[in-house]
């Protein structure tokens, strides 16, 4: 499992540009079996698949495929390349990070703090005043490589440290991307659908037109959520945390989940010795949002990893948040099978 | 092999090492494989000397600061993050969320900065944490924690040297392992060219904490002349003409009430006989370098500065030219061998 999730996060793809995961996505499935997979005109792959028992309930599940990033919007004269933040991402992360473009190395530029007054010492500057910096020293050079419109990627290691914790760029959501595939590539109890949905951080794109074409009953959206367990933060504000089990959230800006659901998923864990959180905040936002409202409405649950500096090149999740928010992922699919 | 690729090698083999003001010592052994078999010391506060003689009629001083800034533990919280203070200018703006390693008893740990969401956080939105608020991430609870990382440790930025195109590379501890490579390059260059000069060559510790190594290491030197060696500011989208110079136009010669007038002169004249690009770099006052100390010490000694351009100073992701830091090198070199023949 660690294995795929290191491959997938350090795959390249931001949203419209799922293109390498997809392609890695696809690989796999030709070598699975019991799965018949097809890739929509978003570029969504939707994968059938097939268990020994066919339940009433349709059920989908789903991992988003894309991951913040940034676009190319400029070359300056003197070769140095501007850019905007494809998703969510705090200015305040970028500033000196390692990026690549066109798998070129770059750097994104700081003003030397021996150059800014107290004032602006501690200021974060506007996106549109940063810069990427490849080497070039014209535009003309900067051309030879880079056009606007190009992706740009974190650049940033995976590894695992302290105590099972694990650091690496687009976990968000690879780590959904990775469960995803490993429930897939097991012999399954039930048939199932799986999508792997494009277009996520901008604004839920490509899970807005599965619901049409897979028609479930229920969905279940596989994700990560950020958990702020540091100390100094107000225990709510904590929103969940590292260790403790998959979370499920009864809200968030984009769903109220469907309550039924929600206690079911605590009972299943309960039972089952797994062990389960909630968010303590109503905060963020995945795909669920999308996929309750289509086509008439579908009953939506989110299991998701906790994850600390969401959308930053180093987000940590603890590995052992893995297993259980996979058992419960799997019990969750018998249980609705069986509704 | 070409002479930014010898560059290039050096100045990666010197990055890899990490010498946080205070902690350089192991950091000199790496500097002393590359002058096996001539004289040297290291001195009380860790800087180290290397000595190569020639007539003993003019004697020069090569200083280049071998330290870089980081981080120190200073606590170990509740939930067993590691909370640090600067050692050296610290850029606070850059720390959110970036890779750190902690040395530890000959160990290395590595770990996060910790960044909280806007909508988390009590700061003001477009605002820097100070360092004192930040929080490291190391994986470890508490007890965990406490057994395996001391109050003290240093904790240096964890990102590796990449190249960029046009002979430019990228990489944490360039301010000042770029001068340390200079003076290697000197070194190397002069006994290319079979010249004995009377050099000491001078790895100074502690300047990103006020000139403190250099200030010891050139006191008592026999010197008719000191060439400091360090970085400078180069033009960026953000940083204009009169702040910085450009990257890729040569060496800075420094000009400044405190550097010695006719050095910087003569150093202007070896660079345009020798046909060798410079840029002159204008300080009104001291320059914020170890000439400043050197220049002062004992009687007092003639000093000049070169300096190299880089991008993005006291940050992980700093970007030097290499062919800027070769003709540094050819520069200072130069500018020996003529003082030497001017003296023979």
């Amino acid at each position: 499992m660690t294995d795929s999730l290191k491959q997938l996060c350090l795959l390249n793809g931001i949203s419209g540009r799922e293109d390498d995961v997809r392609k890695y996505i696809v690989d796999k499935l030709e070598s699975f079996t019991d799965c018949s997979y097809r890739v929509d005109a978003l570029g969504n792959v939707i994968v059938e698949k097939k268990g020994k028992k066919t339940p009433e309930k349709r059920i989908m599940i789903d991992a988003h495929m894309d991951e913040v990033g940034l676009i190319v919007t400029h070359i300056t004269d003197d070769g140095f390349i501007r850019f905007s933040s494809v998703g969510g991402i705090e200015t305040g992360i970028l500033l000196g990070k390692r990026v690549a473009v066109n798998s070129l190395n770059g750097v994104i530029g700081v003003k030397p703090i021996h150059l800014l007054d107290k004032e602006n010492a501690k200021k974060i500057s506007d996106e549109k005043e940063l810069y990427i910096d490849i080497g070039a020293e014209t535009k003309a050079d900067a051309e030879k490589y880079v056009r606007p419109g190009d992706s740009v990627y974190f650049v940033s290691e995976f590894y695992e440290f302290g105590d099972g914790l694990i650091k690496a760029k687009a976990i968000d959501d690879r780590l959904g991307c990775a469960l995803l595939l490993d429930l897939l590539e097991k012999e399954s109890e039930y048939d199932f659908v799986a999508t792997f949905s494009t277009q996520e951080e901008i604004g839920t794109r490509g899970a807005s037109v599965l619901v049409s074409q897979v028609r479930p009953d229920y969905a279940i959206v596989l994700e990560t959520t950020t958990a702020c367990d540091l100390d100094g933060i107000d225990e709510s504000k904590k929103v969940c945390k590292l260790g403790n089990g998959p979370v499920v959230s009864f809200m968030d800006r984009g769903t109220i989940y469907d309550r039924d659901l929600y206690n079911k998923a605590f009972e299943v864990a309960s039972e089952n010795n797994i062990p389960i959180q909630t968010k303590s905040l109503v905060a963020g936002g995945n795909n669920a949002s999308a996929i309750h409202q289509s086509f008439g409405g579908v009953k939506t649950l989110a299991i998701s990893v906790a994850c600390r500096y969401l959308h930053s090149p180093s987000c940590v999740i603890s590995s052992k948040d893995i297993k259980p928010t996979y058992e419960l992922l799997n019990k969750m699919i018998g249980c609705l099978c069986n509704d | 092999m070409s002479s930014t690729q010898n560059v290039a090698e050096i100045l990666l083999n010197l990055a890899k090492d990490i010498s946080i003001s205070g902690n350089e010592k192991s950091f000199t052994d790496k500097i002393k494989s590359y002058f096996a078999n001539e004289e040297m010391n290291c001195d009380a506060l860790n800087s180290l000397r290397v000595q190569t003689y020639g007539t003993g009629k003019f004697k020069f001083l090569l200083d280049a600061h071998i330290d870089q800034i980081g981080l120190i533990v200073t606590d170990i919280t509740e939930n067993g993050f590691i909370k640090v203070a600067s050692i050296g200018g610290v850029d606070s703006r850059i720390l959110s969320s970036c890779d750190v390693l902690i040395k530890s008893r000959g160990k290395d740990y590595k770990g996060v900065v910790s960044s909280i969401p806007p909508h988390l956080s009590e700061r003001k939105e477009g605002t820097a944490s100070e360092v004192s608020d930040l929080l490291i991430d190391i994986g470890l609870s508490k007890t965990e924690a406490e057994k395996v990382v001391r109050r003290g440790d240093v904790v240096a930025f964890n990102y590796p040297f990449e190249k960029l195109i046009n002979e430019k590379v990228v990489s944490a501890s360039l301010d000042n392992k770029v001068g340390v490579t200079v003076l290697i390059r000197v070194y190397q260059i002069l006994k290319e060219m079979k010249a004995d000069a009377d050099v000491t060559f001078v790895f100074s510790s502690q300047e990103e904490l006020g000139l403190r190594g250099a200030k010891c290491a050139s006191f008592n030197q026999d010197a008719d002349e000191a060439i400091v060696v360090d970085v400078s500011f180069s033009t960026a989208p953000d940083v204009n003409n009169v702040d910085g110079k450009d990257m890729g136009k040569g060496p800075l010669i420094c000009v400044s009430p405190i550097i010695d007038k006719k050095i910087s002169d003569n150093m202007i004249s070896v660079s345009e006989e020798k046909q060798i690009p410079y840029q002159i770099e204008v300080c009104s006052k001291s320059t914020g370098t170890n000439a400043d100390v050197v220049s002062v010490s004992n009687y007092g000694i003639k000093t000049g500065l070169v300096s190299v351009p880089i991008r993005n100073m006291h940050t992980f992701s700093e970007v030097v030219s290499l062919e800027d830091i070769e003709l540094s090198a050819k520069l200072i070199a130069e500018y020996i061998l003529k003082k030497v023949k001017e003296h023979d």
